[in-house]
C-alpha cells in the first residue's frame, strides 16, 4: 500500500535539508591558503585541536590513519607523526591498546579540496572532526633536480600555459621574454630577473589564434619582437607593443644547440615532448656524436619539454626549457647550462 | 670461438647504439602532436542525448550524452587535475564576501559553429534551465550575474560539472549549437540490417573538427561513434584496428586485461545500491531494512563477484569526492541481521509474501547483482526475488515490488550538490531543495550519516568506468568531471593500430584528478 502523501514521514530528505540548513554560515572548518606545508601543518594542528575538543573524549585512543596510495607518495607520513604530537601535547594519550576507543584519521585529497577528517565513535555516537583546504593552496614543492653535469635552474612559474621563453635581445636589464596563452588570449610578456611582470602585450587582437600544440616561437631582434605561428608571423617592439601579423611560411626553430665555457664542442638539446601527460628527460647529445659513440647526458623534468630554445650570445652555454610540472600543473621554464668538470 | 662471439655481440651493440643516437639526432628540437584522422569510439549505450536540457541527474546515460556533449559544447569554467579553476567561456570571474553574487565576464570573439557570436544573452538562454532551482542568471554588458537567495561558495564545481554547458537552441529539431572543439556531421538512428530484418544496425554519431574553435582546432579532423555493440564485439573491433576506443563493463575488464589491451581507469562513478520502495508494505519496517543492510556481503560483491574491478561502497559518496568515505565502516552483521529477522512476523519479506527486488538497469552484471544479493538476504533468512524490469511490463499488471537495484551516476564536483541530487531524485516526494545551502564537510557527513541510517538507500559498490584504446592514442587525459579530452587527443601514425597495449595494460595517461 503506497504511504499517504498528506501524512509523509520524517523521510530522509527532510532530515537531510534540516542538516543542512542548520549549517553554521561561516565556513569554520576551512583554513586559509598559503605556504603549502604551512597550511597543511596548521590544519593538522586544528584537527588535533577539534578531536581533543570532543566532548566525552576521555582515556587513551588507538589512532588507525588512512591515505590514498598516491597522495601518500606526496606528503609522506610527517603529518601523521605531528597529529600525534598535537594529541599528545592536548594531553589525549595515543595507545596502541585493542580496547582503547579507535580514532580513524584520514587525509584525503576531492577534486578542490584536501580532507583532513577524524571519526571516533564513543555511546552509540559518531563523532566526526573535519578540516578542509583548497587543493589550489596545497601545491607540493618542487622537489629539487639533481643535475649531473647539467646545471637546471627554475627561472619562472605561472599558472599560464606558455608556449615558448627566450632570453632578451635589448639592453633593458636581466629577464626573461614569455609567450603565454593567458585567461584573456595570446600575450607575449616581459618579465625581470625577480620573475614579474613588467609588460604584458596582448596578441588577441591581432588575429594570431591559439592551437592546442603548443605551437608559438619567439624570435627576438635586435629593437623587437617576431612571434611565428603555423603559417602566420607577428612582429611587436616594446616601446611601441602594438602588434601586427602577416601570413608567413614558418621556420621551425632547429634542435638548439650549446657551447660549454670549457673545451669546443657543441651539444645539442634534444627533447620528445609528444607525451603531455608523462615526465621527460632533455638529452644533451655532442654534435657528432654518433661517430664518436659518446653517450648523452641527461636531465629530468617534472613533466613534458614543451619548447627548447638557446640562449644566444653571450649565453651560448645556456638554453631556456619550457615544460609543464604534472604535479603542480604550472608551467615552468628552466635556465639550462652546461656546467664545467663534473 | 668465444673470442669471435664476443666480437659480434660488440659489434651489435655498437650498431644498436649509433642507430639510436642517429635517430635521436634526426628527431627535431620536440616532436609535435600529429593533425589528422578519425577517431573511431564504441559506446555500449544504444542512444544518447546531445540535448543538456534533456539529461537527468545519476543517469548512467546522461554520462555518456554528457563526455559527447563535451565534444560540442563549452562552460563558462573547468577545474584541472590540480583543483584550480580554469577560464572556459568566461575569463575572469568574481563574487561577493557571502557568494551570494557571482559574475562572469564572457570571453570575448568566441564564435558558435554556424559562426555567429557568442554573447551573454546566449549563456544566460542556456543556463537557466540547467542551474539549480532558487538561482537566477542575468546578462549584462559581456557578462552574466547569477544571484542567490542564500551563499553558493561551490557554484564553480557546479558551473564546472554536470550539464551545464552553452548553447544555443535552434528552431525546429535542428541540433544545439556549440562554441566547442567539434560540430555533429551527422546522426543516424538505429536501422533495420538489410542482411537481418530483426536485427539493428547501431546508431552513429559523426564529429568533425571545428576548425575556428576558440580554443585552437582539435588534432583529430573527425570522430566516428557507434552506439549500441556488445562489448564482446567491441574488444574484438579494437584487437583487429576496427575501433580506438571503446567502453568495457567491469566483467569484462579482466578479460581485456589478460587479452594484453591497453586499459584506462577511472575512479569509482557510478554507485550501484538498493532503494527500497513503499509499494511492498514490509519496506515499512526498519528492522527489515537494516536487517538487509546488515545481511550484505558487499566485500565479496566487489573482490569475487566482479573481480576487484569495483570497490565496496559504505557511504553514498565516493572516497574521492567527500574525501571522507572511509570514516563509514563495513556495515555486514549476519548475526544481528537473523536477531532482527527472527523479531519479524514471518509474512514479513517470506514465506509466500517475498521481497520484490526490480534491477532498475540492464545488464548481465546488475542480474548477477541482483542474484547475489538475493543469496545474501536468504543466508538471514530473508526472501527476495528478483525481477527483471523487462518481465514487469509483460502480460497483466507488474507485481508490487519493495526493492529496486540501481545504478547512480555522480554528476557534479560539489559533494554537496552531488548529495543533494541523490536525495532529491531518490525521494522526490519531499520537493525539490532549495540551492545555496552553505559548505561545511562536518554537516554534509551529518547529512549522509542520517540518509545512511534511514536505510531507504543501501550502497552495495562502486563502479570505476574502464576504457579501451589503441596504442596509438596519444594525449589522453579525462577531466575531473569526468569528460574526456579528446579535442587533445591525437594519432601517431608511427604506431601500429593494432590495441595491443605495451603489457603494462595501463596508459602513461593523467587520472584525473584523480585523475
Amino acid at each position: 500500500m503506497r504511504q499517504n502523501s498528506d501524512c509523509p514521514p520524517l523521510s530522509a530528505l527532510s532530515i537531510f535539508l534540516i542538516l543542512l540548513l542548520a549549517a553554521p554560515c561561516a565556513l569554520g572548518q576551512s583554513v586559509a591558503a598559503g605556504d603549502a606545508t604551512a597550511t597543511l601543518d596548521a590544519a593538522v594542528q586544528q584537527l588535533a585541536d577539534r578531536v581533543a575538543g570532543i566532548p566525552n573524549l576521555r582515556g587513551p585512543v588507538r589512532v588507525r590513519y588512512f591515505q590514498e596510495a598516491g597522495f601518500a607518495t606526496e606528503t609522506g607520513k610527517d603529518w601523521q607523526d605531528m597529529f600525534r604530537e598535537e594529541l599528545e601535547k592536548l594531553r589525549v594519550n595515543v595507545t596502541e591498546d585493542a580496547g582503547a576507543n579507535l580514532l580513524r584519521v584520514g587525509l584525503a585529497e576531492t577534486p578542490t579540496e584536501v580532507v583532513l577528517s577524524a571519526g571516533v565513535r564513543l555511546n552509540d555516537r559518531e563523532e566526526v572532526r573535519i578540516v578542509t583546504l583548497a587543493r589550489a593552496a596545497f601545491a607540493i614543492p618542487n622537489v629539487p633536480v639533481s643535475p649531473i653535469r647539467v646545471d637546471q635552474q627554475m627561472v619562472y612559474q605561472s599558472g599560464d600555459r606558455i608556449l615558448d621563453a627566450a632570453f632578451p635581445t635589448d639592453d633593458a636589464g636581466p629577464g626573461l621574454v614569455i609567450l603565454a596563452n593567458r585567461a584573456a588570449g595570446l600575450s607575449v610578456l616581459r618579465v625581470d630577473g625577480a620573475g614579474k611582470i613588467r609588460q604584458a602585450v596582448s596578441l588577441a587582437g591581432t588575429g594570431a589564434r591559439v592551437s592546442r600544440d603548443n605551437d608559438g616561437e619567439l624570435q627576438l631582434h635586435a629593437n623587437d619582437v617576431g612571434v611565428v605561428f603555423a603559417g602566420k608571423a607577428c612582429r611587436m617592439a616594446w616601446t611601441a607593443p602594438d602588434a601586427s601579423c602577416h601570413a608567413a611560411k614558418s621556420a621551425r626553430r632547429a634542435a638548439t644547440a650549446l657551447k660549454a665555457r670549457c673545451g669546443d664542442g657543441t651539444w645539442k638539446l634534444l627533447a620528445d615532448g609528444s607525451d603531455w601527460f608523462a615526465p621527460e628527460l632533455l638529452q644533451v647529445v655532442p654534435e657528432g656524436s654518433a661517430r664518436k659513440g659518446s653517450a648523452a647526458l641527461l636531465s629530468n623534468f617534472p613533466g613534458p619539454i614543451l619548447s627548447v630554445s638557446p640562449g644566444g650570445e653571450p649565453n651560448e652555454d645556456s638554453a631556456l626549457v619550457v615544460t609543464r610540472n604534472l604535479r603542480t600543473g604550472n608551467y615552468e621554464v628552466y635556465k639550462i647550462t652546461l656546467a664545467c668538470g663534473n | 670461438m668465444r673470442c669471435t662471439k664476443s666480437r659480434w655481440l660488440a659489434g651489435i651493440s655498437a650498431l644498436a647504439v649509433a642507430l639510436t643516437l642517429a635517430a635521436a639526432l634526426r628527431a627535431e628540437s620536440t616532436k609535435r602532436p600529429r593533425y589528422g584522422g578519425t577517431l573511431r569510439v564504441q559506446l555500449r549505450a544504444a542512444s544518447l542525448s546531445l540535448d543538456p536540457r534533456e539529461w537527468k541527474a545519476g543517469s548512467v546515460a546522461a554520462a555518456d550524452s554528457e563526455r559527447l556533449g563535451a565534444l560540442v559544447y563549452d562552460r563558462l569554467v573547468t577545474l584541472d587535475e590540480y583543483g584550480r579553476f580554469q577560464a572556459g567561456l568566461a575569463t575572469e570571474w568574481s563574487h561577493d564576501v557571502g557568494a551570494k553574487n557571482w559574475q562572469f565576464k564572457i570571453r570575448a570573439g568566441v564564435k558558435f559553429s554556424d559562426g555567429t557570436a557568442l554573447t551573454a544573452k546566449d549563456v544566460v538562454a542556456a543556463l537557466q534551465p540547467l542551474i539549480p532551482a532558487g538561482l537566477t542568471i542575468a546578462s549584462g554588458e559581456g557578462a552574466v550575474t547569477i544571484r542567490a537567495q542564500r551563499a553558493v561558495p561551490d557554484l564553480l564545481e557546479q558551473l564546472a560539472s554536470g550539464r551545464t554547458f552553452v548553447f544555443r537552441a535552434q528552431s525546429g529539431n535542428a541540433p544545439l549549437l556549440g562554441t566547442g572543439p567539434f560540430v555533429l556531421a551527422e546522426s543516424t538512428p538505429p536501422t533495420p540490417s538489410e542482411a537481418n530484418s530483426w536485427a539493428l544496425k547501431p546508431a552513429r554519431m559523426k564529429f568533425r573538427a571545428n576548425e575556428d574553435c576558440w580554443a585552437g582546432r582539435p588534432f583529430l579532423d573527425a570522430i566516428d561513434v557507434t552506439l549500441g555493440d556488445p562489448p564482446l564485439r567491441q574488444i574484438l573491433n579494437l584487437q583487429v584496428g576496427r575501433a580506438e576506443l571503446i567502453d568495457i563493463p567491469p566483467d569484462l575488464v579482466r578479460k581485456a586485461r589478460q587479452e594484453n589491451l591497453r586499459v584506462w581507469s577511472s575512479p569509482p562513478e557510478t554507485l550501484l545500491a538498493l532503494r527500497f520502495d513503499d509499494a511492498q508494505a514490509a519496506t515499512k519496517d526498519a528492522r527489515l531494512r537494516e536487517a538487509l543492510d546488515l545481511a550484505l556481503d558487499r566485500e565479496t560483491m566487489a573482490n569475487v563477484l566482479l573481480q576487484r574491478q569495483a570497490q565496496p561502497a559504505a557511504g553514498l559518496l565516493p572516497q574521492w569526492l567527500s574525501g571522507y568515505a572511509f570514516l563509514f565502516g563495513d556495515a555486514m552483521n549476519l548475526e544481528r541481521a537473523k536477531e532482527l529477522r527472527a523479531a519479524l512476523p514471518a509474512n514479513v519479506a517470506g514465506g509466500t509474501e517475498p521481497l520484490r527486488m526490480r534491477v532498475d538497469a540492464t545488464g548481465d552484471l546488475m542480474k548477477v547483482l541482483g542474484e547475489r544479493v538475493a543469496v545474501n538476504a536468504r543466508q538471514a533468512n530473508l526472501s527476495v526475488q528478483p525481477v527483471s524490469h523487462t518481465a514487469s511490463g509483460a502480460g497483466g499488471p507488474a507485481p508490487a515490488t519493495g526493492l529496486h537495484l540501481i545504478a547512480w551516476h555522480y554528476d557534479s564536483l560539489s559533494p554537496r550538490v552531488a548529495l543533494q541530487e541523490m536525495a532529491q531524485q531518490l525521494h522526490a516526494e519531499a520537493g525539490a531543495l532549495e540551492a545555496g545551502e552553505p559548505r561545511d564537510p562536518e554537516k554534509l557527513f551529518g547529512a549522509e550519516l542520517q540518509l545512511l541510517e534511514t536505510r531507504q538507500l543501501l550502497p552495495l559498490v562502486l563502479l570505476p568506468e574502464y576504457v579501451g584504446m589503441a596504442s596509438n592514442v596519444r594525449n589522453w587525459s579525462v577531466a575531473p568531471s569526468g569528460e574526456w579530452r579528446l579535442a587533445d587527443v591525437w594519432l601517431d601514425t608511427a604506431e601500429s593500430t593494432a590495441s595491443n597495449g605495451d603489457g603494462s595494460g595501463e596508459p602513461n595517461a593523467a587520472r584525473g584528478v584523480h585523475p
